[in-house]
């Protein structure tokens, strides 16, 4: 059969009959004997429910098998505990990877519905803020296509990120409420559950022997339920599990309350209780250190570990095995009191001496660093953890006094050393270190990519690196070409698959061989043909979400990614600003129509963030409603940002904006997500861009921008003067401004008059202006190379077929080799 | 609450009666195990019939331990299933009672 796709012809074999007959049998199944609905009374969300049973039926059959293969071979089992999983949209995912979305298409279609219908009809898993979560969840993408014997673990979120509406230019959040309609996805296990205590205090006693014996009494407890979403790998093979846990009150009423005549009482209890699950916390950047979030974390380290000790003890007789035939990966420092609950499970209930205990919780945890921002880093006040978990603070005191007389014996005399060093910081309450817990009790510690490690050794942790070098790696992150290229931008694959074959969907680096094409005006022509198509489709997508016709011939420039002053959306509206009034007060044209597309959100607290999204509005409603501009400049904002409209945004990308602040970026991934779907990046030297930069090379990327050693210097010799470049560049001058005037707030004077002071103040730490005319010489060279649009198909094309470093098999088999040593257990027979 | 006390070689053997011992029936089990430590110094707690313990209970048993001992006496712990002995486990009180797999193996070691 040949199946077409937006003119690319590609060779499939043909469903089979048979095939086809009983997925139809299946879906009909489920519609009737699952959902109770008659088919013809069918919702296309019911529709939509039956299908994904019916896939999960093929997925429950693969899981099993799976874990049979796993349990007769005993391999190591890889742990991946983080408290954000960013799924988004399922079906179309497993459908690709299970090898039957032609069969289902075909299905449907007989049945008189459209799959893509179907698909679109599935809510987002939006278990997570940004990068962090999204990584977790290409991981274990690329876990189940290795075979790699991993299991995600994570909290069930009943309220995801929160869902971004736009009113008069603000963001105003609106609940997610993803399991309202519950997921066909979740498999429950309430027979799993475990309990999970907190709060209560030490009482001091002696054992039978006469020895110190610390009993934690007068403690709460929490249920934690696990949910079990199957995670498949491409070919089939091999399904893994994702455990979210569900929190619930132990009982299903205090009944002590309840008989005091107190109803109510209880039932507010009982909701506190289960308050634990119920919400993600709506930032990866700021610390909120709120007490709910500390329980949070603890119920899901609690249920984690207690689950992988409880795996481990079916089929393994002495903890001495445990690191062997056990790997636990904590993803930044959410989980990082695993190190204080192994401790106390090994020491406290399985009676190991502390020594042991220790050399085994260090041999099984690894640490993933993800930031450098101070204000990222995870501190708790003393008292309050004190308060919810007073035997892990005993632990955490006695792992610390063992480790600060290591310290002190390497180091003699040098108190200031033992301070910075210390897992207890000595301020006003006493805080209690998460980062450094972590790197203590870890026998590895990871950065996301070369220069963030580096960064990591000399600037966030060079104490740590001195006194144990051995334990410092990095693990540059990527991206599941599966999701962001197979399932994103279907016409693209199609069209590398036909050039290339299909060896891509499994080692990336087979994209090479596009490097022989990349000259082709053939192949050239298909590329930019498959791009319009996308950029349509986009179009199409704006304006329905904000009235604004685009065009789709225009330079598509695309900024997506959370709203956050590092990653400087910002000076991307300046280099917006400049161009408008170049045009518009000097006559100066740009090289190219273009249009600005972003999206993103910002974190509800996080008022200047929402402040840029309100910028972004204003500057668009000016620019979108002048006729001068009306021909070269547009500027978008496409509310709502989540994963499944990443799928549709990064394949219409022309120019991709990765314009951090140098040294402020720990990796990026959409850097690398809009590179595989053919865009060019213009980016500072920042994060996985340098990496970018080596693969693809300079003449294919449009690099600006100073460089972290160079911002260090102006940082430390306090030399960074705004109102030099202010003054001397009359294009920066006139931008800046801007701000202070009111044109683009006359409805609100003032608005943004902030901009200005912020970005000519010398604490500018995001150095605006010092990389502002390097950054639109930079949008120069862009406007003037997409004019020759061979030319730039041809940079596009070479862009792709260098991500081969960038996918996230090739990190997973990283931390698989040198983190978990799991080399050669893969897909066991 | 109604504790049944059983005498096995001298030894008393007390059935603590419920499923659950916690919050909303510690006060009972209190009362009513009283007169029970006032009359032995020896004893077994039975806990074959319980299933959960909450921190409230896991305190009265605690605290029976204490009043024997003060008197020179002993408390012994029989019959716990895996849940409950979890929970003791969990807050380290598996260290300080003598706990037995039936009360007969718990009567057997009073008198050895």
């Amino acid at each position: 059969m040949l199946s077409v796709t937006e003119g690319v012809e590609t060779i499939r074999p043909p469903a089979s009959a048979d095939l086809v007959s009983s997925i139809q049998e299946s879906i009909r199944r489920h519609a009737r004997y699952s959902l109770g609905k008659a088919w013809s009374d069918l919702s296309s969300r019911e529709l939509f429910n039956a299908v994904a049973l019916s896939v999960r039926d093929r997925l429950v059959d693969r899981m099993l098998e799976t874990e049979e293969r796993y349990r007769r071979g005993l391999p190591k089992r890889i742990n991946y505990l983080s408290i954000e999983f960013l799924i988004g949209q399922s079906l179309g995912n497993h459908l690709h990877n299970l090898g039957i979305r032609d069969a289902y298409r075909q299905a449907l279609g007989q049945l008189g519905a459209d799959l893509e219908t179907v698909e679109e009809c599935e809510e987002d898993a939006a278990l997570g803020n940004g990068g962090l979560g999204r990584l977790a969840a290409c991981f274990l993408d690329s876990f189940a296509t290795l075979g790699i014997p991993a299991c995600g673990y994570g909290i069930n979120y009943e309220y995801g990120l929160f869902k971004q509406e736009i009113d008069s230019g603000y963001q105003k959040e609106k609940p997610d409420n993803w399991l309202a309609q519950s997921t066909p996805w979740e498999i429950p296990r309430p027979d799993d559950a475990c309990l999970v205590p907190v709060y209560g205090r030490i009482e001091h006693g002696v054992d039978r022997a006469g020895a110190y014996n610390p009993m934690w009494m007068d403690w709460k407890v929490m249920v934690g339920t696990p949910h079990d979403m199957l995670i498949s790998g491409y070919g089939g093979r091999t399904v893994n599990l994702l455990r979210l846990y569900a929190a619930r009150s132990s009982r299903d009423f205090d009944m002590q309350i309840f008989n005091d005549g107190d109803y109510f009482k209880a039932v507010q209890q009982k909701i506190q209780s289960e308050n634990i699950s119920k919400v993600l916390y709506p930032s990866d950047a700021i610390v909120a250190g709120r007490e709910l979030r500390l329980v949070q974390e603890y119920f899901l380290v609690a249920c984690a570990i207690r689950d992988i000790v409880r795996g481990f003890e079916q089929h393994h007789e002495s903890f001495r095995d445990f690191p062997a035939k056990v790997a636990i990966q904590l993803n930044d420092t959410h989980p990082s009191l695993a190190v204080a609950e192994l401790m106390r499970i090994l020491v406290d209930q399985k009676n190991l001496e502390w020594d042991e205990a220790w050399a085994i919780t260090q041999a099984t945890l690894g640490y993933t660093n993800h930031t450098l921002a101070s204000e990222a880093l995870e501190k708790w006040p003393v008292p309050l953890f004190e308060s919810v978990l007073p035997r892990h603070l005993q632990i955490i005191y006695e792992i610390n006094r063992r480790f600060l007389d290591r310290v002190s014996q390497a180091h003699p005399g040098d108190v200031e050393r033992v301070r910075r060093m210390s897992i207890i910081e000595e301020a006003t309450p006493k805080q209690v270190r998460m980062a450094n817990l972590a790197m203590v009790g870890s026998h590895s510690i990871n950065g996301v990519s070369r220069i963030h490690t580096e960064l990591i050794k000399a600037s966030l942790a060079p104490d740590f690196f001195q006194l144990f070098p051995e334990r410092f790696n990095n693990k540059t992150n990527g991206i599941t070409q599966r999701r962001w290229l197979l399932k994103a931008n279907p016409a693209w694959a199609d069209l590398i698959s036909s050039t290339i074959g299909e060896r891509w969907l499994t080692d990336l680096y087979q994209l090479r061989e596009l490097e022989s094409h990349a000259a082709d005006a053939g192949f050239q022509a298909e590329f930019l043909r498959v791009k319009r198509s996308n950029k349509e489709k986009l179009a199409r997508i704006i304006q329905d979400a904000t009235r604004l016709k685009v065009d789709p011939d225009s330079l598509f420039d695309i900024q997506v990614k959370r709203m956050h002053a590092y990653k400087r959306q910002l000076l991307n509206v300046m280099h917006i600003i400049d161009e408008y009034l170049s045009l518009v007060e000097d006559g100066r044209e740009p090289a190219v129509p273009r249009t600005y597309i972003f999206a993103g959100k910002a974190a509800p607290g996080y008022w200047l963030a929402k402040q840029i999204i309100k910028l972004i509005h204003n500057v668009g409603r000016v620019i979108n409603n002048d006729a001068r501009a009306s021909q070269w400049i547009k500027v978008a904002f496409v509310p709502d940002y989540r994963v499944s409209l990443a799928e549709k945004i990064i394949p219409a990308a022309d120019l991709s904006e990765q314009i951090s602040t140098a040294g402020t970026e720990a990796s990026g991934t959409g850097n690398m997500k809009l590179a595989l779907n053919g865009a060019i990046t213009i980016g500072t030297l920042d994060g996985a861009n340098i990496e970018m930069l080596e693969e693809v090379g300079a003449d294919n990327m449009f690099i600006f921008g100073l460089k972290t050693a160079e911002l260090r210097a102006m940082r430390e010799q306090k030399s960074y003067r705004p109102w030099e470049y202010y003054a001397r560049n009359p294009r920066a001058k006139r931008v800046v401004d801007s701000f202070a005037s009111n044109m683009f707030c006359s409805q609100e004077p003032d608005l943004f008059a902030w901009i200005f002071a912020s970005v000519l103040d010398a604490d500018d730490v995001y150095f605006h202006l010092a990389d502002f005319i390097p950054y639109v010489e930079a949008q120069e060279r862009a406007g003037r190379g997409f004019r020759d649009r061979n030319l730039w198909a041809r940079m596009a094309i070479l862009n792709v077929a260098r991500m081969g470093k960038f996918s996230s098999d090739r990190t997973v088999a990283e931390y698989s080799r040198e983190i978990w040593g799991v080399e050669g257990l893969t897909l066991l027979d | 609450m109604e504790i049944a006390i059983d005498k096995m070689e001298g030894i008393a053997v007390a059935a603590v009666p419920v499923d659950e011992l916690d919050a909303s029936n510690v006060g009972e089990f209190k009362r009513d195990i009283a007169p029970v430590l006032q009359a032995n110094t020896r004893l077994v707690l039975d806990l074959s019939r319980l299933r959960f313990v909450d921190s409230s209970g896991l305190g009265a048993m605690l605290s029976c331990l204490r009043q024997l001992s003060a008197k020179s006496g002993d408390l012994k712990l029989c019959g716990m299933s895996k849940q409950v002995r979890g929970l003791f486990e969990l807050v380290r009180m598996h260290r300080i009672f003598d706990i037995y797999g039936t009360k007969e193996e718990a009567v057997h070691a009073f008198s050895h």
